[in-house]
């Protein structure tokens, strides 16, 4: 390629110039998008070495054009704006494909941006443009430059050393632009119609970048205060001041602006200054420099990346031609105070501080004035003094607080400290108007895509420690308390029926017979109260168990559960653990560790809540009525003991309500968009005893020992399976059903599960559940695999699932569940006026969520209907 | 009796009647006679109480426009003729601004777009400064407040009782009025006071231009760095006018980089 092709051939001078300048640009980046990273980084390479050769001249070119700043240190910034950023991003991947984790299914793939309007100071104007210039290119981004008049011939040749040398190592032609002509005009023209800006510069263009409606990367002023603690190492804390004031005559924008001096090293300080070549106003001097570094309260360009002696000499000052810095001792940290300024030149404002506390004060005040968010600087001891170290970072609002480090060097990273980017865009966070908080970098100029592929979480299938079960097996089970865990006192829960009728009396003779000491609270009523398990637990506290044995059925077990709750953890608050959730994992509530001071054996005596095996309880307010629904697997007993001997008197309507509660809890748990392999046998095997068992059971009761221990498994297997896999919408309904109409539980699910098949066997839901397993509306199949299991027959699924409603609804028959909720005497004018509070409160019951069909309210609402009316009604 | 009360070679002003005349030269643009007329009118009609606009007719080819006129003196007169008296009188000049400067109209030319011109065309200054200033200018907060534009004591008239305190107030000269910052306004009547009675007056701490912007801060709660942000603005305005005795002063005034 010939020079004369790489050259700008287009003078952007004009608007349409920079239409049709950007259309080039455009076009290029379109072209270097599809570049690998191989090719990229041929060309960042390239390029970084062509600008670091032109270091020299290029610095020579910035201090000739603007009038301002020191060569010698220009060739520093070239040369930092090329190696330093080179060595920074050589090896990190920007195109393409640059993270991937197979097991997670996350990739990760950088994309261009677009073009870059790149806004350019006249600070530093050389090293900007090639590290502008080389991020868009390590980025595959096109980048036109907008320079400031006063730096435009030097701004433009850096960025042509760049093109050049990019163009020549395979860039596309055109991929770097500028305007050749700076005005206001074209700067916003090109920030609103570039992709992204990057406005290095002043608040005033650095607003205007925000004010373009394009996402813009932009750096604030800084007034940076550097706090010489007493701690502090006065001779390198001066050194490193002076080193970093007069870097480039003090063009920086990270540079420090005053120097807040504790009053214990004031003079040791003064005369450091004084010995290093910095000159100390006298009061008359002071006013002239005053009146000379702002007009008007702006900053006089006149000053601006001036030597010492040259502003010295604008205010009529006379000092040594060598002098470094000129520094005013002031007091006040108002703007009044032209010192509490940014003065961009060799000019330095120094406060005596009292102690330490002052001087953090004066230093927050400072960068209120004009700081917010770029860097502050601290001199001290970081052996001894950490303490201050830490009020002082959280006092200062910047982004960048550099400890014991030349600001103008620090902090553009990785110079004088590790792992700060190199960068010459310094992010300032909110503070200052930023969105960005850290220096910027490549990853600022790329849209990184992140594919996800569809995952499914970790599942788990948990169950106590300990499942003991077999007719008879209580009394060996009960031995494992003595002989294997050496426990000495337990605390027995049950109602007064079971205790009345001596129903504990072979848990105490073992307990007695093991020689462990026992006490009996057996006031759980049924829906326990709050104030029954703080009874309990009052008990518990007193008699400090090592054991606790919940005897009886859901009440018995569920307050048992919360009273362990409370004996464990006196001080945790019900609201907290009654929190709902969407994932069990994902909570925000985490449950107490459970088990430290006592064991938890669950008796059940009824087949059908499967408390015994779930981690799950319910406790009632005994003031407001509410249920607070706890869940949590820190509630699962460590040992059940499921002994048929203990159900063998069941009375009928329990039989009946509680059978036909754990059928409900199995067909649940198999439709669950939670539903594993590892619960459907659970679910399946439990609704094949139920349908074999449970007329017999509910018949002959106690003379069919058979069924009932068949029932007193079905029972337990089902709670293990929801205990895993959850319930679903109809035990949300039946929970609020149960609570605002007095219908027991069982017979609450009774009267509303094969409504609730229908609803979810949809195959065109109104909306499905949500859940990564759960992938198509897919519940009518399952329903099917239960019929098919259940060997109920049918020609196709319709029938199939028509044939297992109506074979539930015949086995309800059997056990004397009546057709409607109207049948059990709940008042229709009752029934309708709770309707839509029910309705919503079933909607949010914690069971919902697991359901395979997310039910709108309406559908709820229709459902109850059904099931009070037995046929659908509108109201 | 028909008096003439000023003149020079682009217009005379006669007084006749209650009502005042200002006769243009015959060479003077018509438009800004009527852009004039027009301006004043907007700000009759923003409910300023100005002397009404009555005509606007040619004579001899000569466009005037007359309105009503109202007796009394100058505030520069006033101020010359009772120093002591001038930060009391300063004073009441920033509250008859801040008042005014309360109405609005939306048909009023914007001082923004003005400035924005005003810089643009000026030659005296190189790009470098006119990119600060309109940078600057471009990020100033945009508001629709009445300005005069050039509101200086020349341009107040004011009534006095026996004790010289003043009774009346009135701005006339209407025609740079826009709608904008009120600080801009502010900025602009700072700079004409430092140019009329520059850095110090006697009996005053410091300048009249100084008090005149403190007073106009403690009235309307506004910081003092918000108005002085405007003055290398207004002062790159005031440059067109070309005159020679401010230009040092101007000069330096706009001579301002950004914080970086």
């Amino acid at each position: 390629m010939s020079e004369k092709n790489m050259e700008q051939v287009l003078l952007v001078d004009t608007v349409p110039a920079l239409e049709q300048k950007l259309a080039e640009v455009r076009e290029a980046q379109q072209i270097f998008s599809s570049y690998t990273q191989e090719q990229v980084d041929k060309i960042f390479t390239a390029a970084a070495i062509a600008a670091n050769k032109a270091r020299i001249p290029l610095a020579k070119l910035a201090v000739e054009e603007t009038g301002m700043g020191v060569v010698e240190d220009k060739v520093i910034k070239n040369h930092y704006a090329s190696e330093y950023i080179y060595n920074a991003y050589r090896d990190t991947k920007t195109c393409g494909v640059i993270e991937e984790d197979s097991a997670y299914g996350i990739k990760k793939i950088a994309e261009p941006i677009g073009v870059v309007a790149a806004v350019i100071p006249t600070t530093n104007p050389t090293s900007t443009a090639i590290f502008k210039t080389l991020i868009c290119l390590k980025t595959r981004n096109g980048i036109i430059i907008s320079p400031h008049p006063r730096a435009k011939r030097s701004t433009i040749e850096a960025a042509k050393v760049v093109l050049e040398a990019a163009v020549k190592a395979g860039a596309p032609k055109g991929i770097i632009g500028w305007i050749d002509i700076p005005s206001l005009e074209l700067t916003d023209t090109l920030m609103k119609e570039a992709d992204i800006i990057l406005a290095t510069g002043g608040p005033g263009m650095v607003k205007a970048a925000y004010s373009s409606g394009k996402p813009a990367l932009g750096v604030g002023a800084g007034n940076t205060p550097a706090v010489i603690d007493a701690s502090a190492d006065v001779v390198l804390a001066v050194n490193s001041i002076i080193h970093s004031k007069t870097f480039d005559n003090g063009m920086i924008c990270a540079s420090e602006q005053s120097v807040i001096v504790d009053t214990k090293i004031y003079k040791a300080v003064k005369d450091e200054f004084t010995a290093r070549g910095c000159y100390f106003l006298s009061k008359s001097e002071l006013d002239k420099v005053r009146k000379t570094i702002l007009i008007n309260g702006s900053l006089n360009a006149k000053i601006v990346g001036q030597s010492a002696y040259t502003i010295a000499q604008l205010a009529g000052v006379s000092v040594p031609e060598a002098t470094k810095i000129l520094i005013g001792e002031v007091t006040s940290v108002d703007l009044s105070e032209e010192f509490a300024h940014e003065k961009l030149s060799p000019v330095l404002a120094m406060y005596k501080a009292k102690d330490f506390d002052d001087a953090v004060d004066k230093a927050s005040h400072l960068i209120a004035d004009g700081g917010y968010g770029h860097t502050s600087s601290l001199y001290i001891n970081t052996s001894t003094e950490s303490e201050k170290i830490a009020v002082f970072s959280e006092a200062m609002k910047t982004c960048r607080i550099l400890i014991n480090t030349p600001s103008s060097h620090g902090g553009i990273g990785d110079l004088y400290n590790f792992k700060m980017a190199p960068s010459l865009t310094l992010g300032c966070g909110s503070w200052g108007g930023n969105s960005v908080s850290e220096n910027v970098g490549v990853k600022h100029l790329l849209n990184i895509k992140t594919v996800a592929e569809r995952r499914e979480n970790m599942l788990w299938f948990r169950a106590p420690e300990k499942v003991y079960f077999k007719k008879g097996c209580l009394p060996v089970a009960l031995n494992e308390l003595k002989n294997v865990m050496g426990k000495k006192k337990a605390f027995i829960v049950t109602d007064q029926f079971l205790y009345k009728n001596g129903y504990t009396k072979c848990v105490t003779d073992k307990l007695d017979e093991l020689g462990i000491m026992h006490t009996t609270f057996y006031d759980v009523a049924p829906d326990p109260t709050l104030a029954c398990a703080e009874e309990g637990a009052k008990a518990m506290k007193l008699f400090e168990p090592d054991c606790i044995i919940a005897i009886g059925g859901g009440s018995a077990m569920d307050a048992g559960k919360i009273m362990w709750v409370m004996y464990e953890h006196p001080d945790v608050d019900f609201m907290d653990m009654a929190m709902r959730f969407m994932d069990i994992r994902k909570r925000i509530y985490t449950f107490p560790k459970m088990g430290e001071k006592a064991y938890f054996i669950a008796v059940p005596t009824s087949s059908g809540t499967g408390s015994e095996v779930t981690p799950f309880a319910v406790i009632t307010d005994q003031n407001s009525g509410i249920k607070y629904p706890l869940a949590d697997y820190e509630l699962l007993p460590k040992m059940a003991i499921v002994d048929a001997d203990m159900m063998m008197n069941q009375p009928k309507g329990l039989t009946s309500a509680s059978g036909i509660d754990a059928l409900t809890h199995a067909l649940e748990a198999y439709a669950s968009i939670m539903a594993t392999d590892y619960t459907d046998g659970l679910a399946l095997k439990a609704m094949k005893n139920i349908f074999e068992y449970l007329p017999s059971a509910y018949e002959n009761g106690a003379n069919d020992v058979k069924a009932r221990e068949q029932m007193a498994t079905a029972s337990t297997l089902a709670g293990m399976a929801f205990a895993n896999a959850f319930l679903g919408v109809c035990h949300s309904m039946a929970h609020k059903l149960g609570a605002f109409h007095h219908l027991p539980h069982g017979v609450a699910n009774a009267l509303l599960i094969t409504e609730v098949m229908r609803f979810n066997a949809a195959e065109v839901p109104a909306k499905m559940g949500t859940f990564s397993q759960y992938q198509y509306p897919h519940c009518k199949e399952r329903y099917v695999e239960c019929a098919d299991f259940l060997k109920i027959p049918g020609k196709n699924d319709d029938e199939k699932l028509e044939n297992f409603i109506a074979a539930i609804e015949e086995l309800k028959e059997k056990v004397g569940i009546k057709k409607t909720i109207r049948d059990y005497g709940v008042d229709e004018k009752e029934f309708l006026r709770t309707l839509d509070e029910m309705t919503e409160q079933a909607f949010d019951d914690q069971c919902t969520g697991e359901n395979p069909r997310y039910p709108l309210m309406k559908e709820i609402k229709a459902m109850y209907l059904k099931a009070y009316y037995g046929k659908p009604v509108e109201v | 009796m028909k008096k003439c009360i000023s003149q020079n070679e682009l217009k005379s002003v006669y007084v006749e009647d209650g009502t005042a005349k200002k006769i243009f030269a015959a060479d003077y643009n018509k438009s800004d006679v009527l852009y004039e007329a027009l301006n004043t009118a907007r700000v009759e009609d923003a409910g300023v109480d100005i002397p009404k606009l009555l005509a606007v007719s040619v004579e001899n080819g000569q466009w005037s426009i007359t309105s009503e006129y109202i007796d009394g003196i100058t505030l520069t007169e006033l101020i010359s003729k009772h120093p002591e008296k001038a930060a009391v009188y300063i004073r009441k000049m920033a509250e008859y601004q801040v008042e005014f400067q309360k109405k609005t109209n939306p048909l009023l030319l914007k001082l923004k777009d003005k400035l924005v011109r005003q810089i643009n065309d000026l030659k005296e200054l190189d790009s470098s400064i006119k990119y600060e200033l309109l940078t600057r200018l471009n990020t100033m907060p945009k508001h629709t407040k009445l300005c005069h534009g050039d509101y200086c004591p020349d341009n107040i008239i004011v009534h006095t009782d026996d004790d010289a305190n003043i009774t009346d107030i009135t701005a006339v000269d209407w025609v740079h009025a826009t709608q904008g910052n009120a600080s801009a306004d502010i900025a602009n009547t700072y700079l004409m006071l430092k140019l009329q009675y520059g850095d110090s007056f006697e009996g005053i701490d410091g300048s009249i231009a100084d008090l005149y912007m403190s007073d106009f801060c403690e009235i309307t709660g506004t910081n003092q760095t918000y108005v002085t942000g405007w003055l290398p603005i207004v002062a790159a305005a005031r440059m067109t006018k070309n005159k020679a005795g401010e230009k040092e002063l101007l000069e330096h005034w706009v001579n301002i980089v950004d914080f970086q």
